[in-house]
């Protein structure tokens, strides 16, 4: 039934496709001009919703699925990231993003520096988690969206509208093996924003979100310790410290922490942190921080009749 | 999600001049979760082997005492201590014996055997989940983490190490290794004989 | 009912007499001690264990009489007593070598399988129903642990370990003479001839290859040793016991 429905329906992406398809296989050389978005020459982001090739069979998208989804089969062949922490809280100094640097393939630690944080314009910021290149590619288009806007209508785009713009174009490729969950983050007129967005279509607009994996463990230090009026040293030690307790107990996130703290004049990158560090030595001798590691048995060697000093 | 993963946790040993290494991750998972950090996969046999038991948690703790009723008894019965060479064989036959519905380990086992002449000769060896023994003269490998090991170790182990630089190999190769898998880390421990 | 000997007592072997024995098994030894004779020296570097073999008639063929078995690559037994229930004893000790190996990877310790021996015939001293197996045995091996060690064991299920023993119609004779004629640092060779020496003390008949069978241990030089780790893989140990050729007999017999 539902294909029915997308076979008839002239308005979704996949008919976007189907009719991109089309002029792609009158070009003589089989590559359009898409390919290297020579309408203007400098990619083919700015010519509205961009085109796509789409593998010659009946159903693309299940095809997709079968060579992506690493859920079902470990051994397929093109690896999805899936591990990750990332969280976003709202407070009265503005928006704390943190977020790890992990990606894994099955149990494979394929990097451990990669930039979950997008920085979509000086004043938005947006989270990756699921598919890296869906959300980089996605984010730097919505980047593009929100700077023609803004030359559009002489002000700054909203971090509703700009979120709403993603979480609507991510609904058009509903089913298609998009898989994106990102908080977009900024400062508007009306204050501090996040608003989660994924690819199932949700979108909400609230206080304080983490995405992925290891974002129980984020959610535990981060619901305990956050407060509205926290300071702006306080906030980025909650949002380190939230993402070492993932980093620490998930086995799909780790490696680094990257902070960043958005304020009315946009946001500003605060810092890298290693989570092995913080395990022992903390995040170093910066504003907020304990002075000593994260680690349980560091924080409570010698402290108890369990684990008495040493002499 | 293979059971084999399910806990996480990987196992090297190393051949060294008239020395041997067995190092392991100390990480306890339930899958992504760490649970311990703490938690032991390397038991001495006797005072010349050591086991490595990466696998599934349950059956480390039961293959463990598994081994060391078999190898008490054998010492008592045979009044000696078991050699590497029979206690390898006696790891292969205890997990043969459940073929059919196997313990998820992959033994490591390291040792030293005493010669006729009275001189001790590096003995390292590993086995797959019911007991096909791998009698390597380099080095061998068994966890989460083994096909990392496998290149790392590659990559550092070279013939002859005397037991310092041996060490820095095995130690290296497993940390190394285990930066690269996720269900392995959380601390390590090294034994060299 | 009651019989001279052993009375009520001797037709259930699991019922120990008012004196305290087991009737049964004092009767197999019986049997043994009417069997043929049967010896083992133990030298500085080898054993030797040696045997008579005679058959009741010259028609019986007698390259297919066996009483020094090999059990497994490193040890061999002799026996006095009763044919069958050596035979029966041989195959026991084979399966267990066997399944030693299974384990270990390698053949028992002479210890291990006399101990395997003597626990069979231990427990056929008081299982219901069965009765204790008529025979000595003398078990001769090699091991890395222990080198080489020579054991008798009993009907009874005892053993000990012997620099040099004799079981069988000729024991006691033969023993007092293996008493003057032992000391510690017999070779091999000599041990041989101190074997024939021995058996020709009761012999009855003439002593010839054909009547006559010897097993030996060798103790392996270093270099065998070497050979022979698992590591080294594909190389088969060369055998620590092996019977001697009729023609090495001969020669012996002809020194």
């Amino acid at each position: 039934m539902n294909s029915l429905v997308q076979r008839f329906d002239t308005n979704n992406a996949l008919s976007e496709i189907k009719r991109t398809s089309a002029i792609i296989e009158e070009d003589g050389d089989n590559v359009s001009d898409l390919m290297w978005g020579s309408y203007g020459g400098f990619g083919n982001l700015a010519t509205g919703i961009p085109k796509f090739n789409i593998p010659a069979v009946p159903d693309p998208s299940a095809f997709l699925r079968l060579h992506t989804d690493d859920h079902t089969d470990p051994s397929c062949r093109i690896k999805i990231q899936h591990g990750t922490t990332t969280l976003a809280f709202r407070f009265k100094g503005g928006v704390i993003v943190a977020v790890d640097s992990r990606a894994t393939a099955g149990s494979y630690i394929a990097s451990g520096t990669v930039k979950k944080v997008i920085e979509i314009n000086p004043y938005l910021l947006g989270t990756m988690a699921g598919g890296a290149a869906d959300c980089q590619y996605w984010e730097t288009y919505l980047g593009i969206q929100c700077r023609l806007h803004e030359l559009r209508n002489k002000e700054r785009i909203s971090v509703a509208a700009a979120s709403k713009y993603l979480s609507n174009l991510v609904y058009s490729y509903k089913g298609m093996g998009l898989s994106m969950g990102t908080m977009i983050c900024g400062w508007d007129k009306t204050g501090p924003q996040v608003y989660y967005v994924d690819s199932d279509g949700t979108r909400l607009k609230g206080d304080l979100f983490s995405v992925g994996s290891g974002s129980t463990f984020a959610y535990g230090v981060l619901d305990q310790g956050h407060h509205w009026d926290l300071s702006d040293e306080d906030a980025q030690e909650l949002g380190r410290r939230s993402i070492y307790a993932a980093g620490h107990r998930d086995a799909f996130s780790g490696n680094t922490i990257n902070l960043y703290h958005v304020k009315e004049d946009g946001w500003k990158f605060i810092g890298n942190y290693d989570v092995s560090k913080m395990h022992y030595e903390g995040p170093g001798d910066i504003p907020g921080a304990p002075g000593h590691g994260y680690g349980y048995s560091i924080r409570t060697a010698g402290k108890s009749s369990a684990d008495p000093p040493t002499s | 999600m293979s059971i084999m993963e399910y806990n996480g946790g990987s196992v090297v040993a190393m051949v060294g001049k008239g020395c041997v290494a067995i190092a392991s991750d100390l990480r306890l998972g339930n899958q992504a979760l760490g649970i311990s950090s703490n938690f032991q996969k390397i038991f001495p046999i006797t005072d010349h082997i050591y086991l490595g038991l990466p696998g599934l948690a349950t059956d480390v703790t039961t293959l463990k005492e598994q081994f060391r009723y078999r190898v008490n008894m054998y010492t008592i019965k045979e009044e000696r201590e078991i050699e590497p060479e029979a206690f390898a064989h006696l790891v292969s036959s205890t997990l043969y014996e459940r073929r059919f519905g196997p313990f998820f380990i992959e033994p490591v086992m390291a040792g030293l055997t005493k010669k006729p002449s009275g001189e001790y000769k590096p003995f390292i060896a590993a086995s797959d989940l019911i007991g096909c023994l791998n009698f390597a003269k380099d080095f061998v490998v068994a966890g989460t983490a083994s096909s990392k090991l496998f290149g790392v170790a590659e990559g550092l182990w070279e013939p002859g190490l005397e037991p310092e630089d041996l060490f820095e190999t095995i130690s290296q190769t497993l940390l190394n290794a285990v930066d690269r898998d996720a269900y392995s880390g959380w601390g390590a421990v090294v034994h060299v004989m | 009912m009651a019989s001279a000997d052993g009375g009520a007592y001797s037709y259930s072997l699991t019922v120990f007499s008012p004196s305290g024995k087991l009737v049964q098994i004092e009767h197999a030894l019986a049997a043994v001690s009417q069997g043929t004779t049967s010896l083992g020296i133990k030298a500085s570097n080898g054993i030797v264990i040696a045997t008579e073999k005679k058959s009741s008639s010259i028609l019986v063929d007698d390259s297919m009489i066996e009483r020094v078995a090999v059990i497994c690559p490193n040890i061999g037994i002799v026996y006095s007593g009763m044919g069958p229930d050596f035979r029966v004893l041989v195959a026991r000790a084979r399966k267990s070598a066997q399944a030693y190996w299974k384990i270990y990877g390698e053949y028992p310790p002479t210890r291990v399988l006399t101990q395997e021996l003597a626990n069979i015939m231990q427990q056929a001293t008081h299982s219901g129903g069965i009765r204790p197996f008529g025979v000595s045995l003398l078990v001769a091996g090699w091991d890395v642990n222990r080198g080489s060690t020579l054991y008798q064991v009993d009907p009874s299920g005892s053993y000990w370990a012997w620099k040099a023993s004799a079981i069988g119609k000729n024991m006691v004779n033969a023993k007092t003479f293996l008493e003057k004629r032992y000391n510690d640092d017999i070779s091999l060779e000599d041990a041989i001839h101190t074997a024939l020496l021995t058996l020709k003390e009761g012999f009855e008949g003439q002593m010839t290859e054909k009547t006559i069978e010897i097993g030996v241990v060798t103790v392996p030089t270093e270099e065998d040793l070497e050979g022979w780790s698992i590591s080294s893989a594909n190389t088969r140990p060369k055998p620590t016991f092996r019977k001697l050729t009729e023609e090495e007999v001969r020669d012996y017999l002809a020194l």
